[in-house]
């Protein structure tokens, strides 16, 4: 394996320095929420991991379909690579989201459309990892995983809108408080924390992914090297 | 509920636990690219070294 | 194409044709998933204490929970039988479009739900004293197993081609199944409460559209699940 690509190493330096200075636009710069106090704070990087991780799972049925037009395995090495970091930052979301709402709705947990969608589409992609997991030839396992990628990411939408036929008891308790109350609540540093986040997690979302395709690269190299032993 | 009271609850522990569970998880990810990573690598180095073993003429027993 | 080769309809008929042969010889698929359907039944019936009141909020989703399980048990076996007798080999020998294998295994895993369907709902509507033989209720179970079928039809022949095989198949569907099973139970809880068509309208075109957009992914993909 070659090593670290002097751009990679850079990334690396700027993820830390843009992960840092989020952190403290967040915890430290944005002030203190009047209705909500100090757990507000999560807010910020509840957002930014569900902004990576919806983009990821996008990107993911993208990288898919252009798999299973053109069969070039660096689409492959894409989606995985996507999927993956995506369920870890959605992870993140859900949880922080968990522990925000506990003291907002004194509650963990509603069955409210976003976050059942949420668990649904985390699902989804734990169950795309397993059903890779149980395929040993490299092309085969690519084609399925592209498929159930394209399958998850269409059903997703949907689901969303199934399930806001259900809860139409409280379709505002996140809509207001995360939608219209809290922009119009939400001051000019706090806008400057919020827009931030976005930024580094993006910025944090690439680094995860490069570091991710040269994993599935080595891996690739390794697998392949293994067959040959066997043969 | 809450906006009936006058000063912001003290929600300063699920801050804490917040960013705490962020941590933790990064971390763990983080680390699990770095361990796949080294055994891939160490991986990597066994099967090459076989190879070159078996490219010479006379075998080791 | 040269013109030695069967129309889709016709191929697409001919494996239909040899399912519903193979199953009637023996019921074993139907009658395994007919006994399993009513013991889905029997136990939600004591797990959820189903007096009147609960009961008639609950049908929609036991009936729907029911199907669903019966048909992933289903979409299962006609899968692995075509992989463990080498018959996909066979099928995909066979000078016809791969689409037709998907369409003929489709409607037979369809058909076979429909079998399922057309015992277990007079069966419920005797045991729980409701009507569920009503023109309406019957086009909604329509729709929905044509989604849960179309999706699973799929999924299923993915499965059988992992190390997991059967187990794998739930894991698979449900998730991705989720919508077109909720606005199946919304549509026919609404139906059964005695709404008004106009109030199920929503769900009603998100079971169609669901069933449209996934019939023609499974339609497209098809084709890379069984390429060799």
């Amino acid at each position: 394996m070659q090593p670290r690509p002097i751009g990679l190493k850079i990334l690396d330096v700027v993820t830390i320095i843009v992960l840092a200075i989020s952190a403290y636009l967040a915890l430290f710069f944005a002030p203190t929420e009047k209705v909500m106090g100090e757990v507000q704070r999560v807010f910020y990087f509840h957002i930014g991991t569900a902004w990576v991780g919806l983009l990821g799972f996008v990107i993911a049925a993208i990288a898919g379909i252009a798999y299973l037009v053109s069969k070039n395995m660096l689409w492959d090495r894409f989606e995985v690579a996507a999927v993956e970091v995506s369920t870890v930052f959605f992870f993140i979301t859900i949880v922080l989201g968990s522990i925000w709402a506990r003291p907002a709705w004194n509650t963990w947990w509603t069955w409210d459309p976003r976050l059942t969608t949420a668990a649904i589409t985390e699902l989804i992609y734990i169950a795309y990892f397993m059903l890779r997991q149980g395929i040993e030839e490299p092309e085969k396992r690519a084609r399925f995983g592209a498929v159930y990628t394209l399958l998850g990411g269409i059903s997703a939408p949907i689901t969303f809108m199934v399930i806001r036929l259900f809860r139409t008891i409280h379709p505002v308790v996140i809509g207001s408080a995360n939608g219209t109350q809290e922009k119009m609540s939400m001051s000019g540093d706090m806008k400057i924390a919020f827009f931030f986040a976005l930024f580094a997690f993006t910025v944090i979302f690439v680094d995860m992914i490069w570091h991710r395709l040269r994993l599935s690269a080595l891996e690739e190299k390794v697998e392949s090297l293994k067959l040959n032993a066997s043969m | 509920m809450f906006l009936l009271l006058e000063e912001a609850p003290d929600t300063f522990g699920y801050m804490i636990l917040g960013y705490a569970f962020f941590s933790v998880v990064m971390i763990a990810y983080v680390a699990s690219m770095y361990v796949r990573n080294r055994n891939l690598k160490r991986d990597l180095e066994t099967l090459e070294s076989i190879q070159a073993e078996e490219a010479k003429p006379t075998k080791r027993q | 194409m040269n013109k030695s080769t069967p129309s889709l309809w016709k191929a697409t008929f001919a494996i239909v044709r040899k399912d519903l042969a193979a199953e009637f010889r023996s019921f074993e698929l139907v009658s395994a998933m007919l006994v399993f359907s009513l013991l889905v039944i029997i136990i939600f019936n004591f797990a959820l204490e189903l007096d009147i009141k609960v009961r008639e909020a609950a049908n929609a989703g036991i009936l729907w929970t029911t199907f669903a399980f019966a048909g992933t048990l289903g979409l299962n076996r006609s899968m692995s039988v075509e992989k463990d007798r080498g018959c996909m080999d066979g099928l995909l020998l066979a000078p016809v479009d791969r689409s037709a294998i998907y369409f003929g295994k489709a409607l037979s895993n369809l058909a076979f739900m429909f079998i399922v369907e057309a015992i277990v709902i007079p069966m419920y509507s005797m045991l729980y004293n409701v009507n569920l033989f009503r023109i309406d209720l019957l086009v909604v179970i329509l729709l929905g197993s044509i989604g849960y079928a179309a999706v699973g039809t799929l999924l299923a022949a993915m499965s059988v081609q992992t190390r997991m095989r059967e187990v794998l198949l739930p894991i698979l569907l449900f998730p991705v199944a989720i919508p077109v099973l909720l606005a199946a139970v919304k549509c026919s809880s609404g139906l059964l409460a005695g709404d008004p068509f106009s109030d199920i309208l929503t769900p009603f075109n998100l079971l169609l559209v669901y069933d449209i957009i996934f019939i023609a992914i499974a339609f497209m993909t098809f084709d890379f699940v069984v390429e060799e």
